[in-house]
């Protein structure tokens, strides 16, 4: 009898047919740091200390852009959080030699830290400038290292990460749902960033089905995407700040 | 069967059969078999337990819940049941595992052996400790000598401690930190019972605002329950009412949380209350809004001119009137006064104008406005921590200082640290024979003790936490370990308690419980059975194991009070002009010290997440730096990260020059959070304590914490000191991410 071919993980993420994506309400965004400090928490980012963050070397993964317009008194400051684009054409894919980073059928762009040998040609590719090197071998002075997540390694000095869309938290709820034999709901993952989130101004989902959330907001008449004319396909999308929806 | 091995299956079905058979014993006992190491019973490997629990990083009191792996916590986020933040949680909230497993944590009790300053400790045994304790205690000369100071303390802490000094014949304890101070926590309650005749702090209904005018709540940030806050804002912004809320914003410098408002109205320093006035003169006499007649308050201001007031803050007649139309105009307009305001001389009578604006667009207890907080249904949250006014701080250094007090003892708070210098608290502290800390983390105060029994830190702690201010209904904030305690640490609670059983005598009376858990078992069975709680068990026990499960207790349904204006003033209103410490000749520019919104009043700065997370508004990191106005900056002919002398009547700092385009030319803005000479590696020696350059209270301010009252001059002293940040400037103003 001939043996039944299991489908690989790989193929049924195809089969999923899903692309996770990201909608930032920019009229909600305060700026607060919330969701870079849970970004930490979750993913082990290292602390690089004051000198090597004078010399541009901190590794957030998410950042909060701050823009000036206008001059006194008449001036306006405004907030843009940007975290790796999840491109659907990712600049920094083809340009890696080893193929550490590459594209899943589930639209993240992953970074394969075994594979990644350093050098930074992704770093280089992106033009949103959210992957960041290891330069130093991270340090966690005891007990400090009792904080790491034991879902996510920790990197070593010579490569490159950036946001995974905190792909440990979709794995482990497409497991759960799995076991107890139902489809992952919309909103059930949420990544670090958008559970912290305190003026919900993150919203998580699967772009491809319309029914979501995200891919609701997505389709406002507030949607744009960053450095969109680059022709990047960003899975991140942004709602223009100043208007409502209604 | 000799030589053949015996499954442990078949063995015990011999063993049982022959038990059975020899009829030696009735039944077969069931022994449960002892491995070796024993795993907390909750756990299985590799899989993760959530305990509910309170975040202690400020005094809002958000639930968190904290994921925990093999008896370690590894990450902490809101609790998704609880009222008050809904799941969300802030940067600092997100931190609290680093106040867990910082390494510069206190592993034990100590003594300064080498003396105080020396940082010389060497460990005691707690028994030792308690017994030197007790034994002081009891040879008191006269119990008015024990001090106590304790910055934020939970409500139990303080319940605890409040019995403990009353049973022993002690003053007590007087209640201030700086972050409280900064929030206006004592104006707050001032004002509060002056207006509606009890001193819980109001509840502003952001979310269903229309149109919000902040008078310097930095309420986005660290002012009361920024979490809260921040989500009501989002729902404001975009939630499912239709329409888009206003916020407008009037401050001298442009916070992150004025960024995220529609208008920013960069007013003189301490002129909130004068353009409240001014305001509220235009809506009484144009007649403006629809919420009916404003005949009954005409008379609030009859004194009021707006054409003064115009010239006072710099704005024109015309602008003062679009505003008030603006606000008097929306269905539902709500005025806030913040913190920043009550750091000035007219702090009262400012907070007055800005509440009244409320008053008489008739926004107490309606939807998008003012409410006040339902006591929680049981005598034991009834009586929250109050917050102290400098003055008491000022009556203790006092007593210190003229040798009144023998013990001092503080919790939670870093006096030293937090005070302004002038306030002399080192040097006062030197007149009391014994110090003691029950801080976990060797702090600027701690360095000037003879003894720290640190108390554990909050995740590994007991408590509960009445949340004030409060949201839309009675909320209780449970706090319980989530780990078993790091190192050999102690709950001051539970060290007051067995203080208490050592004394003997009233305070042995009063204070009748073994430990801690036992006064909150008791504590929490007040609310058992009570018929708006959240959830209800048969017992007292399943209650209590309910109250750990979710966190704490709330209602089930919202209850919001009206508040009744009581206290609405029967003469008319005025705001005098607020008056500053410095000469404008010598000291051009007023100085604004803000709360940081990572570091809050510096007891954030021993986390490096907190350290590594740029500030919103400059970018900058690990450091203290000054705003500056770009035409100021023209005129004193610096650029960033120049370094400048900053120098008041009362003292100077050095820092690196941040040029501000979201700030008034006569007013310079610095953070506070750095500049610790100790509380370990990631705080100490990084910048400077900007609290060093406060000037003195003036003197017919009854010791009043006027924060926001000095002026200072700035000097470029001809260094660079490039600060940390995370945008790339290239010299022209034009900004880069690096």
């Amino acid at each position: 009898m001939a043996k039944a071919v299991r489908a690989s993980a790989e193929q049924k993420l195809e089969e999923n047919n899903r692309r996770w994506g990201m909608v930032i309400d920019l009229d909600r965004c305060t700026g607060c740091q919330a969701c870079v400090v849970a970004c930490h928490a979750e993913n082990n980012v290292p602390v690089v200390g004051e000198h090597e963050a004078t010399r541009g070397h901190s590794m957030h993964w998410i950042r909060i852009e701050r823009y000036w317009e206008g001059e006194y008194p008449n001036v306006k400051a405004r907030f843009m959080p940007v975290l790796c684009q999840h491109c659907g054409e990712a600049p920094c894919e083809p340009v890696c030699p080893v193929f550490a980073t590459y594209h899943t059928p589930e639209g993240l762009n992953a970074q394969v830290y075994n594979r990644c040998i350093g050098t930074r040609f992704c770093g280089a590719a992106c033009p949103y400038k959210v992957r960041a090197f290891n330069w130093f071998r991270p340090d966690f002075p005891e007990p400090l290292d009792q904080q790491l997540n034991p879902d996510v390694s920790v990197r070593q000095r010579g490569i490159i990460e950036k946001c995974s869309f905190c792909v440990q938290r979709i794995r482990r709820v497409e497991l759960d749902a799995a076991a107890s034999g139902r489809e992952v709901e919309d909103g059930e993952v949420q990544p670090a960033c958008v559970q912290s989130c305190p003026p919900s101004a993150l919203i998580f989902g699967d772009l491809n089905d319309p029914e979501s959330e995200a891919s609701q907001f997505s389709r406002s008449r507030r949607a744009f995407r960053l450095l969109d004319f680059l022709g990047t396909d960003p899975a991140v999308v942004y709602l223009k700040g100043g208007e409502t929806n209604v | 069967m000799v030589g053949k091995e015996i499954s442990r299956r078949t063995f015990f079905k011999v063993a049982a059969g022959a038990a059975a058979a020899s009829g030696l014993s009735p039944q077969v006992r069931r022994i449960a078999l002892e491995p070796f190491v024993r795993p907390p019973e909750e756990e299985l490997p590799g899989r993760a337990t959530w305990f509910a629990s309170t975040c202690r990083q400020c005094p809002a009191g958000c639930g968190i819940i904290v994921r925990v792996i093999n008896g370690r916590a590894r990450k902490i986020e809101g609790n998704p049941n609880h009222p008050l933040n809904r799941g969300k949680l802030c940067a600092r909230g997100q931190s609290g595992l680093q106040v867990l497993y910082n390494p510069d944590r206190l592993h034990n009790a100590v003594r300064q052996s080498g003396g105080r300053g020396s940082r010389i400790f060497s460990p005691i045994p707690w028994d030792e400790a308690l017994n030197e304790l007790s034994a002081t205690l009891q040879s008191l000369r006269d119990p008015q000598a024990l001090a106590v100071l304790a910055g934020q303390p939970s409500d139990h802490l303080y319940t605890i401690l409040a019995s403990f000094l009353e049973g022993v014949g002690a003053p007590p304890a007087v209640i201030f930190d700086l972050h409280s101070a900064l929030d206006g926590r004592a104006d707050y309650a001032s004002m509060s019972s002056r207006w509606f005749g009890e001193r819980q702090l109001p509840i502003y209904d952001l979310a269903h605002a229309q149109v919000v005018f902040s008078f310097g709540a930095n309420l986005l940030e660290t002012w009361m329950s920024p979490v809260a806050q921040s989500a009501a804002y989002g729902q404001m912004r975009q939630g499912s009412l239709g329409g888009r809320g206003v916020f407008v914003q009037f401050e001298p410098r442009l916070s992150a949380t004025g960024a995220s408002a529609d208008e920013w109205i960069p007013i003189p320093p301490g002129s909130e209350g004068i353009i409240a006035l001014a305001l509220g003169r235009i809506i009484v006499e144009e007649n403006l809004g629809r919420a009916g007649k404003h005949n009954g308050h005409a008379h609030l201001y009859r004194n009021v001119s707006v054409a003064d007031a115009a010239q006072a803050s710099g704005f024109s007649v015309e602008e003062l009137r679009r505003l008030a139309h603006l606000f008097a105009e929306a269905d539902r307009p709500l005025a806030i006064p913040g913190g920043q305001l009550t750091g000035h001389t007219n702090s009262a009578q400012a907070m007055d104008a800005v509440m009244a604006l409320n008053v008489i667009m008739r926004r107490l207890g309606r939807s998008g406005g003012v409410f006040m907080p339902q006591p929680v249904p049981a005598e034991r949250f009834t009586s929250p921590a109050p917050t102290s006014n400098l003055d008491e701080v000022l009556d203790l250094v006092e007593r210190m200082r003229s040798g009144d007090v023998e013990i001092f003892m503080f919790h939670g708070a870093n006096p030293i640290y937090e005070l302004p210098a002038w306030v002399g608290f080192k040097e006062a502290l030197e007149e009391v024979p014994l110090v003691i800390s029950f801080n976990p983390f060797v702090d600027e105060t701690a360095v000037q003790a003879d003894l720290i029994l640190p108390d554990h830190t909050y995740l590994e702690g007991w408590g509960y936490q009445v949340v004030s201010p409060s949201i839309d209904r009675p909320v209780v904030s449970g706090q319980q370990p989530v780990t078993q305690p790091l190192h050999d640490t102690r709950s001051t609670v539970d060290i007051l308690l067995s203080l208490a059983n050592r004394l003997g005598g009233t305070v042995a009376r009063d204070l009748p419980w073994n430990d801690e858990v036992g006064f909150l078992e008791e504590s929490s069975a007040q609310l058992h059975d009570n018929s708006i709680s959240i959830y209800d068990a048969r017992t007292p026990a399943g209650f209590w194991s309910l109250w750990r499960q979710h966190g704490g207790w709330w209602s089930k349904r919202e209850i919001k009070r009206e508040p009744e204006a009581v206290g609405m003033p029967k003469e008319a209103m005025t705001v005098p002009a607020a008056t500053f410490q410095g000469d404008e000749a010598t000291y051009p520019f007023h100085l604004m010290p803000y709360s940081s919104l990572t570091l809050s009043d510096g007891r954030g700065a021993n986390q490096p997440w907190l350290q590594e997370t740029p500030d919103p508004m400059t970018t900058a990191r690990w450091n203290t730096w000054i705003e500056i106005n770009p035409e100021s900056a023209r005129s004193l002919a610096v650029r960033d990260n120049d370094m400048v002398n900053v120098t008041s009547a009362f003292g100077s700092l050095q820092a690196a020059v941040v040029v501000y385009p979201g700030i008034r030319p006569d007013t310079v803005a610095i953070p506070i959070g750095q500049g610790h000479s100790d509380y370990g590696r990631f705080a100490a020696m990084r910048g400077a304590n900007v609290m060093d350059l406060l000037t003195p209270s003036p003197e017919d301010q009854n010791g009043k914490f006027t924060f926001g009252a000095t002026r200072v001059r700035i000097e470029k002293i001809g260094q660079m000191k490039p600060l940390a940040r995370l945008e790339d400037l290239d010299g022209e103003g034009r900004e880069s991410i690096r």
